[in-house]
């Protein structure tokens, strides 16, 4: 395999001028970084033909702020705050991924009640974190309405973190050797309430968005994602599921109490926009079974095993682990030198970033309106991206 | 069955990895011909139509706040992560015992714990709590470290100023031992001694905000703690000691 490494400046040569008289010259178009479709600050510089698009040369790196070099003189507790301002929507799922390998790498074992509330937590964000992004899916596409209806659930939502967690966003919630408070007393009551509240909700969700003509032609058809191709770009998550792969670490690596569960995982058929946007739907229901099956039947037991101002010792050793967060894979791999708490390095394993990518071989040929549905069906965060 | 028929999820079991998953399969319709496919979209448009008329019929289910005109009755949780403060005993006093932990503990070193001697006791004690607001990130990494359970995060979370130099806070209003060491001394006269009054924007932290001219602390607002009884009439700080230094 050869890899070809062209430079920004490189790729943003003027083209060749066509032989033929009619044929029109090729020419650049930056998309962001401030642009409404990045949700964030994401350049893309698209190479255009006419409409059409010939290229798409992401530009990623302004909200770098390198955070897994700040890790590099930060203790294991105090990473799990940094993991929060990665993907923000998944910021239990990361603070997960990085307890998992502190507490792999220093053998610290977690009790029933604790994995019950992570697990819980997770599918609770990962309902908050799908129902936001399909109101950001309709904004994108036209629809103002659905941004927010999606913004109303998320809040709904919210309100439970805020209880039980203190925060709306960042939570560092889940760190090494258990939760940071145990649940509130009012969570499983509340719990329910919401989670009866969601279920028509999605249906509505169907009412109001999926059925609708401008969605269903913007996003049928549009941008199919091998599944060849997303296991090369090694994309993740919904992503790769709707192309069809039902790869989901829930299933893969049954961590957290995933394994008592009964859930189905979510595929697309075909692996166009319209599959990438159901897979989502479908998962928030499956969410909502997962929260239904654990909710009654919390366990008793400590939720924080370490005493708090005690290091954590971790052997000199390489760790890795993952976690499946409502975008995908994010793995941290972390190097113990065995003499300091700290890791050298840590890197994190971001699924944006690889789903990014992925537009690189979805948009050619499609065009420019069609990168608008295309990367709002990615879903990418952008801080996840740059790190 | 209708062209858009969200029900129409097929189950099926997969392998993958040498595990058989259960899977199931989003829906996907194919469009029908072309009269009909006029009338599905004329459909699907209505459907949605007429479920935001539904919401603008029935104003009760809308469930926006209208902040900041409700700030009278915000309820926070009482986890809430906002500002970060002292906690203090039924006299007003402080628990700190300036062991540092919090400090140790704070992932971007917001909290500076400044600790002296004890002018009687000669025994270590806080003199000055300096928390950053501005690069603080309401992780609760601080509360968590306390041993003594001597800060909390408060729910203030208002805290827009003009001038950054305006967030750094001193949370202590008397530099002096904690409760505990202070209940052991008997004498009022020698425990009025032992404390000395501390202001909210006052200290020895470069861009700490008392020294601006012109400035009043008005952002130190939020910060009404209750007044310690025990110093109600404090005493001149001793030479050298607790002076402020603006
Ligand atoms: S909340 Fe976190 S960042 Fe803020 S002062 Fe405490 S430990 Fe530091
Ligand atoms: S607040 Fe707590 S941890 Fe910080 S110095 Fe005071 S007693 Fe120690």
């Amino acid at each position: 395999m050869t890899v070809t490494i062209r430079t920004l400046n490189e790729l943003l040569q003027p083209s060749h001028l066509p032989a033929h008289p009619l044929a029109t010259q090729e020419y650049f178009v930056n998309m962001g970084p401030q642009h409404p479709i990045s949700h964030g600050s994401l350049r893309l510089v698209l190479r255009l033909d006419g409409e059409t698009v010939k290229e798409v040369i992401p530009v990623p790196g302004f909200v770098h702020r390198g955070v897994e070099k700040m890790c590099e003189s930060l203790t294991p507790r105090q990473i799990v705050p940094y993991t929060d301002r990665l993907d923000y929507l998944s910021a239990f799922m990361n603070n997960w991924a990085i307890t998992r390998v502190v507490e792999t790498a220093a053998g610290i074992e977690s009790n029933e009640r604790i994995e019950t509330i992570r697990t819980l937590m997770s599918e609770l964000q990962r309902i908050q974190s799908h129902a936001l992004w399909w109101g950001v899916t309709g904004m994108d596409l036209g629809a103002f309405t659905a941004f927010l209806y999606g913004f109303r659930e998320r809040e709904v939502i919210s309100e439970i973190f805020e209880e039980t967690v203190g925060a709306r966003l960042t939570m560092n919630y889940i760190q090494p050797g258990g939760v940071m408070y145990d649940i509130h007393p009012n969570f499983v009551k509340r719990v329910k309430d919401v989670m009866a509240y969601m279920k028509p909700i999605i249906d509505e969700y169907d009412t109001l968005l999926s059925g609708n003509v401008i969605l269903q032609e913007r996003c049928r058809n549009i941008g199919i994602l091998s599944p060849e191709k997303a296991i090369a770009l090694g994309c993740t998550g919904p992503v790769l599921r709707a192309s069809g792969v039902p790869y989901d670490l829930r299933k893969m690596e049954n961590y957290g109490v995933y394994n008592k569960v009964d859930f189905n995982v979510v595929v697309g058929a075909v692996g166009d926009c319209w599959d990438r946007y159901y897979v989502r739907m479908q998962e928030m229901r499956e969410s909502i079974r997962i929260v239904e099956q654990l909710i009654d039947s919390i366990p008793e037991g400590p939720t924080m095993t370490l005493r708090y101002n005690l290091p954590i010792e971790m052997p000199e050793g390489t760790y890795y682990s993952q976690v499946e967060t409502a975008r995908g894979v994010f793995g941290a791999f972390l190097v113990a030198e065995g003499k300091s708490e700290k890791p050298y390095p840590l890197h994190f394993r971001s699924p944006n970033y690889n789903n990014l990518w992925s537009v690189t071989a979805l948009a050619p040929g499609w065009r420019v309106a069609d990168i608008i549905a295309i990367l709002s069906s990615l879903d990418l965060v952008i801080p996840d991206i740059d790190r | 069955m209708s062209f858009m028929d969200f029900t129409d999820l097929r189950y099926e079991k997969r392998t993958l990895g040498g595990k058989i998953l259960p899977v199931v399969v989003c829906p996907r319709f194919n469009p029908r011909s072309q009269p009909m496919r006029v009338f599905d979209a004329v459909k699907g448009l209505l459907q949605g139509m007429r479920l935001t008329l539904g919401y603008l019929l029935s104003p009760s289910k809308i469930v926006t706040q209208q902040y900041p005109e409700n700030r009278a009755t915000l309820k926070f949780p009482e986890r809430y992560r906002a500002i970060l403060k002292f906690k203090y005993d039924e006299n007003g006093l402080h628990k700190c015992t300036g062991c540092k932990n919090c400090e140790v503990a704070c992932p971007n070193a917001s909290i500076k714990v400044i600790t002296r001697d004890s002018v009687i006791t000669e025994d270590h004690e806080l003199d000055r709590y300096i928390w950053r607001l501005d690069s603080c990130m309401f992780c609760n990494a601080c509360v968590q470290a306390c041993p003594f359970d001597a800060i909390e995060m408060g729910h203030a979370f208002e805290n827009a100023v003009y001038d950054r130099r305006l967030l750094i806070y001193g949370l202590n209003p008397i530099a002096g031992p904690a409760a505990s060491a202070l209940e052991n001394e008997e004498d009022p006269e020698v425990r009025r001694r032992m404390s000395d009054p501390r202001t909210i924007l006052g200290g020895p932290i470069p861009l700490n905000g008392a020294g601006l001219p012109n400035l009043k602390p008005v952002a130190a607002a939020p910060f009404v703690d209750p007044l310690p009884i025990a110093v109600t009439d404090p005493l001149p700080p001793e030479d050298g000691e607790g002076e402020e230094v603006s």
